[in-house]
C-alpha cells in the first residue's frame, strides 16, 4: 500500500483523535465572557470617525458591541464605541410623550402630544407666516430623518429655517470645500493614511476626539517611522505628544500661520507649478470675483512672511519655516482638521488656506495626499451637509438662492413652482436670537441639546423659554427639554433604522435590532406624524427608512454627490460604501476628482475638479483679519474649549453611564505660571468671566496650555461652560467662535 | 502530567543561551546512551565477573530506571520545545500569523510586541497561555486540538480565536505600568476589563491581521 506523507499524517491524526483525546478535545472551546445569540453589523453612534461595529444580541437586548474586523477600523473602537451598549440602558431614557400643563411636563398620549405640537406650529404660522417656525436638527439623526425634516419644512411648510448643530461644528469646512472645489466634503479617504508621509494636524485633537482614526495614523507611524507629524494646537494634547513638530499656536491665528507657510513654500520653490498652471485659479472673497494670478498671491503674502507673523502666532519663524519645509518636501501630505480650525470667526478663511497649501503643492488627488476635515458627529456629513439640511442649502449640493436648484427640488418633490423660498433661512445662532426676539415662535428641536451647546448659551435660553418648543430626544431630561412645551421620546441607534455617513463619505446602514423603551418612536415616525397633522402628509409619501433612502438616492442622481448605486441591499451586505457611487456595480470612490478613480471625473490628466465650472479649484487670498474679541485688562486671558476621550458633546449620553461618572469634566486647565500669579492651587475653584457670562470650575494647573490660555471641556454637566464662550460668527459660514473668548480668571474665595 | 513535568515547564530558563528544552533533551539522550552502553557492557563483558545481585541491579537500572528518566526527559523536551514559535509555525496554517509577526511593516499587536522585544522568545506561547498551572494545561489541550484539526484536515478558514481572550494575559505585564494606570479609560472600565467583558484588543487593535485581510491558510492544491 502506498501512502503519501499527508495520508500517513491523517491516519496518525485519526488514531490520536480517537485513542487519546478525541472526546472533549476537538469540540472544546474557551467560554465567552458574555454569551451572544446573534451578531449584527452596525456603526458607532458617537463621533464622525464612524467606526463599524458588530452588535451581539441576547434575549432581545444588546449585550455586546465590538469593532468589525472587516470595517475600515479593523476591529477597533474607542471607549465610547464600547459603551454603545450601555447608552441604550441608562436610567434616563425618554419613554413617554409629555406636554407642558400649568408649567409642568405631564405624560400624555402620542396623539395628544402630536396634536399639541401641530397646534403650536399652526398658531405660530398664523401669527408670523411660515418663517415663524423652524427646525433645529442634528448630526446625530439618520440621513432619512434629516432629509425628511428638510423636505417637510422647506418644501411643505415653506420656510428655510432649517438648521442644526452641524452649523456649530462643520459649517466653515462645508463652506470652505464648496467655495474651493465647488462641492462639499473631503476628497480623500482613510486609506490615504497608509500612504501619507506627512500628517499635518491643525485644530484637531484626534487622539481624543477621533481616536480610532488616530490609531490608524499611529499604525502608519509604527510601521513607517520616517513619517512625520506636525500638530498645530494651542494645547499640548495627547495628539501633540506624537508630533515631530508641535506648533503651540496662539488661538485664532491659523490663517496667519497658513499664509506664512504658503509664503515660505513659494519662496523656497516647494510648490508644483504644473499643477497650479493646469488646475488652480486665484480669487479673493468669493468664487465669482475677478480672477487673480500667482503673482498677486505672492504680493499678497509679502505681509505674511514668517518673521512678520511669528509674534502674532506665538511661534518662532524657524518653526513656521520648518513646518512649511516638511510640508513641501513630503511625498504625500495629508492634513486633518476639525473644530479648532472651524470654530472661529476666520473659520472659512482658515479652511480655504489649508486647502490652498495642498493646491499650491499639488498634494491632492494621489494616495496619501489631500485636505481632510473630520466631522464631529456621526452623521453631520451625510445627514446634514449632503441632504442640505442647513438654512442656505438644498439636497446634494444645491442651494436655495439658485433658481435652477430650487426648481430642481420642486420637480423632484412634486411641488408647485416657486414653493421653495429663495431666501436663506436663519442659521443656528440667529435662529435662537430670532426666538428671543419673538420672530420665530415655534421650533422643533431633534436629537440635540442647544440649551447647553450654543455659545453664550444663557442668552439663547431666553429664546427657548419664549418660543413654543417641541423637543424630540432619547434622553429625558436634557437641558433643552426643560424648555420644551411638548416633549417627544425618540428611539436611538439600534432601536431604529437608518443610514449614517462619516468623515470619509462612507455611508452605513444601522439596522433596527431591539425595541425602544416605553413608547419611544423613531424621529422619522415623529416627523411623518407631525407632517400629517400640519397638512403635508401627501408630500411625505416615503415613510419607511428604505423608501426615504430610495427617494434620496433619486434626488442625488446626476449631481456631484450621486448615491444612486448605494442600494439598501448593498448597504445591508457591505461594511459601508463611499460616494460618488453612481451605479449598483460601482465599488465606491476613495479619491474624488481623480480620473479613473472617481466615476464623475471625465477629463484625462491628474485631476478633474468637475464641480467647478472651469474644472479648476480656487486658491483664495485670505486675510487673517482682526480678532473679534481682543484681550484687554478686564479680560486678559483666552478661553478655548474642547472635548476629552471618554465623554461626548454635552454628555447627555456619556454623562449617564455609570463607568464614566468618575471621570472629571469640570476643570479648567491653566498654565502653572498663570496659576501661581493668581495664587490658585489644583482643585481650587476659579471663576471664568467673559463679556457674556461666568462659569466656575476647578483649577487644574497644567503645562498642556500655553501661558495666557485656559481650556475647559464642553462636556461639563455641572457648570455651563458655554455661558462664557463667544457667539461671534464667521461672516461666511455663520459658525460661532467657540475656540476664542477673552476672559478673566479669578480665584473664588471660600463662601462666595 | 507529572509534577516533575509541571515543575520543568515552570522552571526559569537556564542562562547563557542554553535552553531548558535543550537541557532535557541532553538528559534524555544521555540516559539512553548510558543505558544502552551499560547494558551491552554488562551483558557481554562484565556479566561473568559480576555478582548476581549487582547484575540484577544494573539490569534494573539499564532497562527501567534510565529509560524512565529518558522518557521524562523527552516528554519534558517535547513540552518545552512546543513552546517555541518554530513549533507553532511547523503547521503551515500559522503562516499568516507568524509571517505577520515577523513583518517589520506590520502594525498588529503581535508584530509590535515582537519588534519591541517585549517578549524575547516563545512569543506565541507567551500570549496564548493563561497564567498558573491551568493556563498551561489549557494551552496544551488547545495545542493538541489544533494539531488534531490540522492532521485531520478539518480546520475552517478563517481561523478564529474561540471564546474570550483573557485580558489577564495583557494585564500581567501592563497593569502596573504608568502608561496603563494613568489612562482614565482603563480606570473607568477596570471591572469590565477584569471580567473580560470588554477586550483590550477593542481599543488597541487586533493581535493578528484582521480576518478579511489574511491569506487563506489552506493550500490551494488541497481544497
Ligand atoms: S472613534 Fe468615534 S466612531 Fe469610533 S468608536 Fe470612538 S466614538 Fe465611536
Amino acid at each position: 500500500m502506498n501512502l503519501t506523507r499527508r495520508e500517513l499524517l491523517h491516519y496518525f491524526g485519526v488514531t490520536a483523535a480517537t485513542g487519546l483525546m478525541g472526546p472533549g478535545c476537538i469540540g472544546w472551546t474557551r467560554e465567552e465572557a458574555i454569551p451572544v445569540d446573534s451578531w449584527h453589523k452596525s456603526v458607532c453612534r458617537f463621533c464622525g470617525s464612524g467606526c463599524e461595529t458588530r452588535v451581539g444580541l441576547r434575549g432581545g437586548k444588546v449585550v455586546k458591541v465590538e469593532g468589525l474586523q472587516a470595517g475600515w477600523n479593523r476591529g477597533r473602537l474607542c471607549i465610547k464605541g464600547l459603551l454603545n451598549r450601555e447608552i441604550l440602558y441608562v436610567s434616563d431614557r425618554a419613554q413617554y410623550p409629555m406636554v407642558r400643563k400649568d408649567g409642568q411636563l405631564v405624560r400624555v398620549s402620542w396623539d395628544e402630544a402630536l396634536d399639541a405640537a401641530a397646534a403650536g406650529f399652526r398658531e405660530a404660522m398664523a401669527q408670523g407666516g411660515p418663517d415663524a417656525v423652524a427646525f433645529y436638527g442634528s448630526g446625530q439623526l439618520f440621513t432619512q430623518e434629516s432629509y425628511t425634516a428638510n423636505k417637510l419644512f422647506k418644501g411643505g411648510i415653506g420656510t428655510n429655517n432649517v438648521d442644526g448643530n452641524p452649523r456649530l461644528c462643520m459649517a466653515s469646512a462645508a463652506f470652505g470645500y464648496k467655495s474651493v472645489f465647488g462641492a462639499d466634503e473631503p476628497s480623500g479617504c482613510y486609506d490615504d493614511i497608509e500612504h501619507a508621509t506627512l500628517f499635518f494636524v491643525i485644530g484637531a485633537n484626534m487622539a481624543e476626539c477621533h481616536p480610532v482614526v488616530w490609531e490608524r495614523v499611529r499604525d502608519r507611524l509604527r510601521t513607517a517611522p520616517e513619517t512625520r507629524v506636525i500638530v498645530v494646537d494651542p494645547r499640548r494634547t495627547p495628539t501633540a505628544r506624537d508630533a515631530t513638530l508641535h506648533l503651540q499656536i496662539r488661538p485664532g491665528t491659523d490663517v496667519a500661520l497658513l499664509n506664512a507657510m504658503a509664503y515660505e513654500l513659494l519662496r523656497t520653490g516647494l510648490v508644483d507649478p504644473a499643477f497650479i498652471n493646469d488646475f488652480v485659479t486665484f480669487r479673493k472673497g468669493t468664487a465669482d470675483s475677478p480672477p487673480l494670478t500667482l503673482e498677486d498671491l505672492r504680493a499678497f503674502l509679502e505681509d505674511y512672511a514668517p518673521e512678520k507673523v511669528a509674534n502674532l502666532c506665538g511661534l518662532s519663524s524657524a518653526e513656521i519655516r520648518e513646518a512649511a519645509r516638511l510640508f513641501g518636501i513630503s511625498q504625500a501630505a495629508l492634513s486633518f482638521w476639525t473644530m479648532g480650525l472651524n470654530q472661529q470667526t476666520h473659520g472659512v478663511a482658515a479652511n480655504r488656506m489649508m486647502m490652498a497649501l495642498h493646491l499650491l503643492t499639488g498634494q491632492i488627488g494621489r494616495p496619501g495626499a489631500g485636505p481632510f476635515s473630520l466631522t464631529g458627529q456621526t452623521n453631520a456629513g451625510g445627514g446634514v451637509r449632503d441632504t442640505g439640511s442647513l438654512s442656505h442649502a438644498l439636497p446634494a449640493g444645491r442651494v436655495v438662492t439658485k433658481e435652477h436648484d430650487r426648481q430642481d427640488m420642486e420637480r423632484l418633490w412634486g411641488l408647485p413652482e416657486g414653493r421653495i423660498s429663495p431666501h436663506p433661512g436663519l442659521s443656528a445662532v440667529p435662529l435662537f436670537e430670532a426666538m428671543r426676539e419673538g420672530k420665530v415662535r415655534a421650533a422643533l428641536v431633534m436629537a440635540t441639546n442647544p440649551a447647553r451647546s450654543l455659545p453664550n448659551a444663557d442668552r439663547y435660553r431666553v429664546g427657548m423659554e419664549k418660543a413654543f418648543l417641541v423637543v424630540s430626544d432619547s434622553i429625558f431630561p436634557t437641558d433643552t427639554a426643560q424648555y420644551a412645551d411638548v416633549f417627544l421620546p425618540a428611539a436611538m441607534w439600534a432601536e431604529k433604522e437608518g443610514v449614517l455617513s462619516q468623515s470619509e463619505r462612507r455611508y452605513h446602514l444601522v439596522e433596527k435590532l431591539v425595541e425602544p423603551p416605553g413608547e419611544a418612536r423613531s424621529d422619522l415616525d415623529i416627523l411623518v406624524a407631525l407632517g400629517e397633522r400640519l397638512g403635508h402628509g401627501a408630500l411625505l409619501k416615503a415613510r419607511t427608512p428604505e423608501a426615504v433612502w430610495d427617494e434620496w438616492r433619486m434626488v442625488s442622481a446626476g449631481t456631484t454627490y450621486d448615491f444612486s448605486g448605494m442600494t439598501y441591499a448593498r448597504l445591508k451586505e457591505l461594511p459601508g460604501l463611499t460616494w460618488p457611487c453612481p451605479t449598483e456595480q460601482h465599488p465606491g470612490t476613495c479619491r474624488r476628482y481623480v480620473p479613473g478613480e472617481d466615476p464623475l471625473a471625465k477629463k484625462e490628466g491628474r485631476i478633474d475638479f468637475y464641480a467647478r465650472p472651469d474644472g479648476r479649484a480656487i486658491v483664495y487670498l485670505s486675510e487673517q483679519g482682526p480678532f473679534r474679541e481682543s484681550l484687554t485688562s478686564d479680560y486678559p486671558m483666552t478661553l478655548t474649549t474642547g472635548r476629552r476621550l471618554e465623554h461626548w458633546h454635552t454628555a447627555t449620553l456619556t454623562g449617564r453611564i455609570a463607568q464614566l461618572k468618575g471621570i472629571d469634566i469640570d476643570y479648567l486647565e491653566i498654565h502653572p505660571g498663570d496659576a501661581a500669579v493668581m495664587g490658585v492651587k489644583e482643585g481650587e475653584l476659579v471663576q471664568v468671566t467673559s463679556a457674556r457670562g461666568t462659569v466656575r470650575l476647578k483649577a487644574l494647573p497644567s503645562m498642556r496650555v500655553r501661558p495666557g490660555v485656559v481650556f475647559a471641556l464642553m462636556h461639563s454637566t455641572e457648570h455651563l461652560v458655554n455661558a462664557a464662550t463667544s457667539d461671534y460668527l464667521d461672516p461666511t459660514s455663520a459658525q460661532p467662535e467657540y475656540k476664542l473668548a477673552a476672559v478673566r480668571v479669578e480665584r473664588v474665595k471660600e463662601g462666595t | 502530567m507529572s509534577a516533575w513535568a509541571v515543575w520543568a515547564m515552570a522552571a526559569p530558563e537556564p542562562p547563557h543561551g542554553a535552553t531548558l528544552g535543550g537541557a532535557l533533551e541532553m538528559v534524555a539522550l544521555g540516559c539512553i546512551a548510558v543505558a544502552v552502553l551499560g547494558l551491552l557492557l554488562v551483558e557481554f563483558v562484565f556479566k561473568s565477573s559480576m555478582a548476581r545481585s549487582t547484575y540484577r541491579w544494573t539490569l534494573l537500572l539499564g532497562l527501567f530506571v534510565l529509560p524512565g528518566v529518558a522518557l521524562m526527559g523527552t516528554t519534558g523536551h517535547m513540552f518545552e520545545s512546543m513552546k517555541t514559535v518554530e513549533a507553532c509555525h511547523s503547521c503551515h496554517v500559522m503562516d499568516p500569523f507568524v509571517g505577520d509577526m515577523h513583518d517589520p511593516r506590520s502594525a498588529t499587536l503581535a508584530a509590535r510586541h515582537y519588534r519591541s522585544g517585549a517578549i524575547p522568545d516563545k512569543q506565541c506561547y507567551a500570549c496564548h497561555t493563561g497564567y498558573g498551572i491551568f493556563g498551561t494545561v489549557e494551552a496544551k489541550r488547545d495545542g493538541l486540538r489544533h494539531w488534531l484539526l490540522y492532521v485531520t484536515d478539518t480546520w475552517k478558514d478563517p481561523l478564529t480565536y474561540k471564546g474570550t481572550y483573557p485580558n489577564a494575559n495583557c494585564l500581567a505585564c501592563h497593569a502596573t505600568a504608568p502608561t496603563f494606570t494613568r489612562v482614565d479609560s482603563h480606570k473607568a472600565l477596570s471591572t469590565q476589563l477584569a471580567n473580560d467583558e470588554m477586550s483590550c484588543f477593542t481599543c488597541h487593535g487586533l493581535p493578528h491581521p484582521a480576518r478579511p485581510t489574511r491569506a487563506p491558510t489552506r493550500v490551494t492544491a488541497h481544497p
